[in-house]
């Protein structure tokens, strides 16, 4: 028979039972629908890692001054990581208080950072008093060895005026040095970021994040080259930063503004700012050992600190690491549902089978071989497979804007449906084979006999 | 003239336990091509096992069988199932046609197999149909016709092959006498169109429009060589 022919034979029999083939179809539908909203759902979980991560450089370390309280935390084996500040983020630390700064949840365990899982080194003695410096930078600039750039950075808030204001209002300072931007993969849309000289000559300019440059100067474009009061010191905004998104945690570098480490510490943030310095690796595998390098020479410099050390890359890992673990768990569920529907149609062609015993002895017994029977139940199979696919495939996309609804990041991909429709047709092929080999085999004469 | 069947010493059991259960008892027949034979017999005298044997749709343990010059007692299932398709034209009791198919797609259904187009399948298949003056019904499904129409589009479909032998099995079982006596009128027709027909019933009247009649008890053909419709004898063959 032409294959043709089979074709044509099998249309017949959807055509005849247009209900069943729906109704068996349901399984496949649902499962290829999840399997794209579990593709959706992880690779969105991915995109939230990395858009989180964004500002992170792989190789980044943070090294900050531990307080009784991360001791405790470190003690009761609580791991959390260590990076204090309300600026959250890898290189984004805060802390410290002084003037009218306000500190913005410094010290130990406010945990911008990230949650465990990152490589903490602690020296067993806390210090009070001890506060990194640039000479510490600069120690471990030339002492370490694969460290490609270090600084130091410190935050908290400021009360800023501009002209488009009436009145002041609070928001987050940056303190960090020049080398920061390339750290923390900090573009400009406008402007340039500080220099070393405003570094050394503790100038009055301020890079300004993107919302920020928007609420102060009602638009990007608009702040720079513009001036702005900073606890009541007038700054030059000499760069407007481009949108970075939601960070991990703590504040977006998009609500930020950025001064001089100097300046900040001389005008904004005073002596009392905690801060932190943030070093990176140049080779990521060599994090581990630039870790203890950077240890060592902090012991050096003081013999009683005490200091937490935290790599972005496990973080990174952990958190990528948890996205892969929920995705795994979806795609089983999505699996299961699959079985699930391929145990429907097997169960439906069984039927199937047993309803037409006797149009397949009729078929045999006018010649139709074993393979044209096993082609026709095969291919029947296959389109249930293939309609609940498209269909699945169809209601998954169509679903995403709903999941969203729930506050989920979800981003579907067109692999996910060519991998559903994949798995819809292959399900159906599969769990329709045995049905149609059954058929295949059945003897004419017993086949017509059934009533 | 050429052999369309050629038996020699078929024999058919089946095992029960440690007894057997012989249903075929050494059964050799001949039907030269053109011939119109009745297989006559009782429920449960074997005449379904040899028809479904004829029909190359059941095996037998011992014997020779020659169909239009094919050895069957040495084919595999595959070559059978080509066989059947090639030569033979099967006409059912209860006509077996595939309900969802329309008159015309059942008909069609030997020569798709066979591997023709459906245009030409189609056109042989609308001139049997026409020529049994089921030309009008061809788009109606077979739930919608009576059972002689019904019976009608089965011989349609066991004649579009042109097969070398059309095998009935109880050809009017299902219907009422007037009808049935109208396909047995066909059946005459293709007779003396030159079609070879082997037929198999209980029926003596309707094995009596056969020019030839094989009784069959317990397995064993008898053969009255010079049958009589009205005073029938049977006797043993040779």
């Amino acid at each position: 028979m032409r294959f043709s022919e089979i074709l044509h034979l099998v249309w017949l029999n959807i055509k005849e039972s247009k209900t069943k083939v729906l109704l068996t179809s349901l399984g496949v539908v649902v499962g290829a629908a999840t399997i794209v909203l579990v593709i959706a759902i992880g690779h969105g979980g991915e995109v939230d890692v990395q858009e989180q991560f964004k500002t992170l450089n792989v190789g980044a370390i943070e090294v900050s001054v531990s307080t009784s309280a991360d001791m405790a935390d470190q003690m009761a084996g609580g791991m959390m990581g260590g990076f204090p500040g309300g600026m959250g983020g890898f290189p984004r630390s805060g802390g410290g208080s002084g003037g009218s700064l306000r500190p913005s949840g410094g010290g130990g365990g406010g945990m911008g950072g990230f949650p465990s899982g990152g490589q903490s080194n602690n020296f067993t003695q806390a210090q009070r008093g001890v506060t990194l410096t640039t000479t510490d930078v600069s120690d471990i600039l030339s002492l370490v060895p694969n460290v490609s750039s270090a600084s130091l950075i410190s935050s908290g808030t400021g009360a800023v005026l501009t002209d488009e204001l009436d009145s002041e209002t609070d928001e987050t300072i940056v303190g960090c040095l020049p080398e920061y931007q390339s750290i923390s993969n900090l573009t400009l849309l406008a402007g340039e970021f500080f220099t070393d000289d405003d570094e050394t000559n503790k100038s009055k300019v301020a890079v300004v994040g993107y919302n920020l440059a928007k609420n102060l100067f009602g638009g990007a474009y608009a702040a720079y080259g513009n001036a702005m009061t900073i606890e009541g010191k007038t700054y030059d905004v000499v760069g407007v930063l481009d949108s970075m998104g939601a960070v991990s945690t703590g504040t977006s570098p998009d609500d930020s503004i950025y001064l001089p480490y100097s300046t900040a510490q001389k005008y904004v943030l005073g002596n009392s700012a905690t801060p932190k310095i943030v070093a990176i690796a140049s080779d990521v595998k060599e994090v581990e050992t630039v870790m203890a390098n950077i240890k060592a020479v902090l012991a050096d410099n003081y013999p009683k600190g005490n200091f937490t050390l935290t790599d972005a890359g496990s973080e990174m890992e952990a958190a990528t690491t948890s996205a892969n673990t929920l995705s795994m768990l979806l795609i089983a569920v999505a699996v299961i549902v699959f079985i699930v529907g391929g145990i429907g149609i097997m169960n439906v062609l069984f039927v199937s089978v047993k309803e037409r015993t006797q149009e397949i002895g009729i078929l045999k017994a006018l010649g139709s071989s074993k393979k044209e029977i096993l082609m026709q139940f095969l291919i029947e199979a296959n389109m249930m497979g293939t309609f609940g696919g498209v269909i699945g495939v169809i209601a998954g996309f169509a679903l995403v804007p709903v999941v969203r609804l729930t506050g989920m990041t979800v981003e579907p991909l067109p692999v996910g449906g060519v991998l559903a429709l994949v798995f819809a047709i292959v399900t159906g092929t599969l769990f329709g084979f045995y049905p149609a080999y059954k058929a295949a085999q059945l003897m004419p004469i017993e086949a017509l006999s059934q009533e | 003239m050429e052999k369309v069947i050629s038996m020699k010493d078929i024999r058919k059991w089946y095992q029960v336990g440690e007894n057997r259960l012989e249903v075929l008892k050494s059964i050799s027949l001949d039907v030269v091509e053109g011939e119109y034979l009745a297989i006559l017999g009782p429920s449960g005298s074997g005449k379904s096992t040899l028809m479904n044997i004829i029909g190359c749709m059941d095996h037998f343990q011992e014997g020779t069988y020659w169909l239009t010059g094919q050895p069957v007692h040495e084919l595999n299932d595959a070559q059978l199932t080509h066989l059947r398709n090639q030569q033979i034209g099967f006409i059912f009791q209860k006509y077996h046609l595939i309900q969802k198919y329309d008159v015309l797609q059942n008909t069609m259904m030997p020569l798709l197999i066979r591997g023709m187009s459906r245009k030409q399948a189609a056109e042989i298949s609308m001139e049997k149909l026409t020529m049994l003056e089921m030309g009008e019904r061809v788009h109606h499904k077979p739930n919608e016709l009576s059972g002689g129409q019904q019976q009608r589009v089965a011989i349609a479909r066991a004649l579009v092959g042109q097969p070398k032998l059309l095998l009935a099995d109880e050809p009017t079982g299902a219907l009422d006498s007037a009808t049935g006596k109208e396909v047995l009128k066909l059946f005459s027709q293709l007779h003396k169109m030159g079609n070879t027909i082997v037929m198999i019933t209980h029926d003596l009247k309707v094995a009596s429009y056969a020019e030839r009649v094989i009784k069959i008890v317990d397995g064993e053909l008898y053969e009255n060589e010079t049958f009589d419709s009205e005073t029938v004898t049977v006797c043993k063959e040779g």
